[in-house]
């Protein structure tokens, strides 16, 4: 379905999602960050982009699985706990924060579906923006099969035409949200179609980072196992948590009982990020670490992203966001990375 | 009536002194508030600061940390040491916003079990209109 | 006036006489103004260096990395590792000094002073210019930085680009060094403990509001610890596991450890891991400001490390990194040391 909407309308729309919990971009300090509202005057679709990405709302970094407490007969109590029942919306998303999505997808809908990531999926429905200019320095959504205004994952992908949006939705989701204010949407002329052209054409060139030969990349990969490269490489690497746990795609985790009182035991078993860059990763209870180094772990985000999630799923475990290479301490550039791969011993 | 709000203070009390002036007031048969957790350390230098975050965080409402006076120390001068940690940890409390009554040190001797009963009831009456600590208190 | 072309000539030396193993220094980055470290084992390579207002990051962390190299290897190199300093970077060389983590010899410091200036923070330079994209930054004579972008040259008053550490520098040149590059200028602040005092005058509940708000933001990446240099334990409270698990570790002994801090970033985790982070810095920040900047959600960590920085020094007259020799602050004590708290 393709409508558009004037800019002011917006709020207006917004107020009749209100059965919702409605997420946006807001400026933090020095960053943006996806923040429930109930004010529908506080949407802002021009901003740069989120530090987190909406994985954090659809996979967040803190899961409770269930409550357990220790009982003096001797049955244990354990109570299961779910996502709480409550649709969402979240304005705002970019287009390469949603095709992320759809990889996690496919990791927690394999032959085991993850109930809590999809019952938080499920009901949330994505509002996207498309990137009429880059709204970030290292964006490279082009050079991994994505683009700016790319519509994988996203139910309704709005897009800035001056004084209105131009509105496409792709799904049932999008459609029932344009259902319950059908006031506001007018059919587009053909004026807009011709302004989202040429805005969509401008927008792919405005991108100016990318990959060259991406596909060379993971048959080299493969022979790269045990190079040195990777010694040399991540030389700078800090071992922190920046790149992966702000990366939209990566979505390793770790379950921990967290206990709340000794005595009766009461605790709670508790699902939160993790990320191979942390030493502890891959810490065997035997004091042995496979990954020992940060050479073995700057390794393993490259192969996974780049060879192992392309043998398994046919993608690229990366949709071109920039955060790890902005947001890294130390700017270790994942392009750069990449060039030197393509290019090793040629 | 709502029922009156009974703080709990965890103490850490070192093995020589405070402990033994803990011991005192108990044998003597003084009366103090019933409020506190009594924790044996061996000196008051070996505790450290997270061993007082966690009693906050495992919903402590005070915090008592107690040794002997300068230059009583059984290890000679474990004190001293605990004078600048504890001197730190308090400034550092205080500034990240828990009420500075919260967290207290003191000097009680082997034979000061009337000051440590004092010192408790203090506490007790200082903690009682703070109500429950909850700030740093455990919301896993 | 620090010349690159001096700098780069007594790295080319040292690397020619092999006098070090390596050199790390500051290159241009490949995706952004600020500069990234370089490992430059050739002399030709020494091109490469760079020096100006936006080399901000504190190089000394690598030694912690070197040394845990080093420590795996059968016949290690014993050369030294040639670094470049700045003020506060030399600082944090003073302390890994003083707490014997390395060893005089094992460092070759390259020390430039920060031009009675300092170096500047991104985000506020981004803010200033307005997305026009930057092509260089100098140093001038008189507390001004010069931009050069695509639009032509402009004079920015330092104080509105610094970073906030520099701000509030005590001492912008190097504290000890083999070379030193550019003069020792002085430079006076009237309160460098300005910002800590805004934070204390407000009320108990309205510091707690703040530290709440800021801490909450939390997501544990540590990019505070990975990226300190005093943080270089090989244990740390805050990792799960964090305790070295050896053959002989039994499954008893790793059941009773105590985890300290729980992996759930939630508030009170985040409080204790935070203040035991500045609590074990105390007396040992050189408030270098890298864990403020390295924090993608912005969080003032070095309010924490300042506040503490501050005490020490009106509670026991005690100031961090610059004499190797002195002893650490809480392993010393003094008998006039402060007890009004105690009861």
């Amino acid at each position: 379905m393709q409508k558009v909407l004037t800019k002011k309308s917006l709020p207006q729309w917004v107020k009749k999602l209100l059965s919702y919990t409605i997420y946006t971009p807001v400026e933090e300090d020095d960053h943006w960050n996806f923040v429930a509202t109930d004010n529908p005057e506080d949407i802002n679709l021009d901003y740069p982009l989120t530090t987190l990405s909406p994985k954090k709302i659809i996979f967040p970094q803190r899961e409770i699985f269930l409550e357990f407490c220790d009982s003096t007969e001797g049955n244990p109590e354990v109570k299961e706990v779910l996502p709480a029942e409550k649709s969402a919306v979240i304005f705002g998303v970019r287009p390469c924060d949603a095709k992320a999505l759809t990889f996690t997808d496919k990791v927690f809908g394999g032959d085991f579906k993850d109930i809590y990531y999809w019952k938080r999926r499920n009901q949330t429905t994505l509002v996207g923006i498309s990137c009429n200019t880059p709204p970030y320095t290292n964006c490279f959504c082009v050079s991994v099969n994505g683009s700016p205004y790319s519509k994988e994952g996203l139910d309704i992908l709005l897009t800035d035409l001056g004084d209105k949006y131009f509105v496409e939705t792709y799904t049932k989701k999008g459609e029932k949200l344009l259902n319950l204010a059908k006031g506001l949407f007018k059919s587009p002329t053909a004026k807009d179609k011709k302004d989202l052209e040429k805005i969509r054409i401008d927008s792919k060139k405005k991108i100016k980072r990318q990959i060259k030969n991406i596909k060379k990349i993971p048959p080299k990969l493969k022979e790269m196992f045990d190079s040195p490269f990777w010694d040399e490489e991540s030389m700078s690497c800090l071992r922190c948590g920046i790149c992966t746990y702000l990366c939209p795609t990566c979505h390793c985790f770790d379950i921990n009982d967290e206990i709340t009182s000794s005595s009766p035991i009461k605790g709670k078993r508790i699902r939160t990020w993790d990320t191979c860059q942390f030493p502890d990763f891959t810490m065997h209870s035997s004091g042995h670490n496979p990954r020992p180094d940060k050479a073995s772990r700057l390794r393993q985000r490259i192969l996974h992203k780049f060879l192992y999630f392309v043998d398994r799923y046919q993608n690229y475990q990366c949709t071109g966001c920039g955060r790890c290479i902005s947001l890294c301490p130390v700017g270790i550039d994942l392009l750069e990375v990449l060039d030197k791969v393509r290019d090793y011993g040629s | 009536m709502a029922e009156e709000f009974e703080p709990k203070i965890v103490a850490f009390l070192c093995k020589w002194c405070s402990s033994a002036g803990s011991d005192l007031a108990g044998v003597s048969r003084m009366e103090y508030p019933y409020n506190v957790v009594p924790i044996t350390v061996m000196c008051s230098g070996s505790i450290s600061p997270l061993y007082i975050l966690s009693a906050f965080s495992r919903g402590a409402d005070g915090v008592l940390v107690s040794g002997c006076h300068p230059g009583d120390c059984h290890y000679i001068k474990g004190n001293f040491y605990a004078r600048r940690r504890i001197a730190l940890i308090n400034k550092l409390l205080d500034f990240i916003g828990l009420e500075p009554q919260r967290f207290q040190m003191s000097w009680v001797s082997a034979a000061e079990g009337t000051k440590y009963t004092e010192i408790i009831k203090d506490f007790v009456k200082e903690l009682k209109p703070l109500g429950p600590q909850t700030k740093l208190g455990r919301d896993l | 006036m620090v010349s690159l072309e001096d700098l780069k000539k007594e790295a080319k030396q040292i690397l020619k006489e092999n006098k070090v193993k390596y050199i790390i220094g500051y290159k241009k980055s490949t995706n952004g103004l600020m500069p990234v470290p370089a490992f430059i084992k050739e002399p030709e390579e020494v091109e490469k260096l760079v020096w100006d207002p936006t080399c901000v990051f504190n190089l000394t962390r690598y030694l912690v990395d070197e040394k845990r190299r080093k420590t795996k290897e059968k016949e290690p190199d014993e050369r030294p590792v040639g670094l470049v300093v700045k003020g506060c970077d030399s600082r944090a060389i003073n302390i890994l000094l003083q707490e014997k983590f390395i060893n005089r010899e094992d460092v070759y410091l390259l020390g430039v002073s920060c031009e009675n200036t300092g170096v500047l923070d991104e985000k506020k330079l981004t803010k200033k210019i307005k997305g026009e994209k930057v092509k260089k930054v100098e140093f001038d004579e008189k507390d001004n930085f010069i931009i050069t972008t695509q639009e032509g040259k402009t004079k920015i008053p330092a104080k509105e680009i610094l970073a906030n550490r520099c701000l509030e520098c005590k001492a912008n040149f190097p504290v000890i060094y083999d070379v030193l590059l550019g003069e020792k200028a002085k430079r006076s602040i009237d309160n460098p403990f300005e910002s800590i005092e805004k934070i204390e005058s407000l009320s108990t509940e309205e510091r707690w509001t703040f530290w709440k708000k800021q801490l909450d933001k939390c997501i544990r990446c540590y990019a505070c610890r990975s990226v300190c240099p005093m943080c270089y334990c090989d244990e740390c409270v805050a990792d799960t596991i964090s305790f070295a698990v050896t053959a002989d570790t039994t499954a008893e002994e790793k059941a009773q450890k105590i985890k300290w801090v729980e992996k759930s970033p939630v508030s009170s985790e985040n409080f204790i891991y935070h203040m035991v982070r500045a609590i074990h810095l105390a007396g040992r920040c050189i408030d270098c400001g890298e864990c403020e900047r390295a924090c993608p959600l912005d969080i003032p960590l070095r309010f924490l490390n300042r506040k503490l920085e501050k005490e020490a020094k009106e509670l026991f007259g005690f100031e961090a990194g610059f004499d190797p020799d002195q002893p650490s602050l809480i392993s010393c004590f003094k008998d006039e040391d402060p007890e009004d708290f105690i009861r």
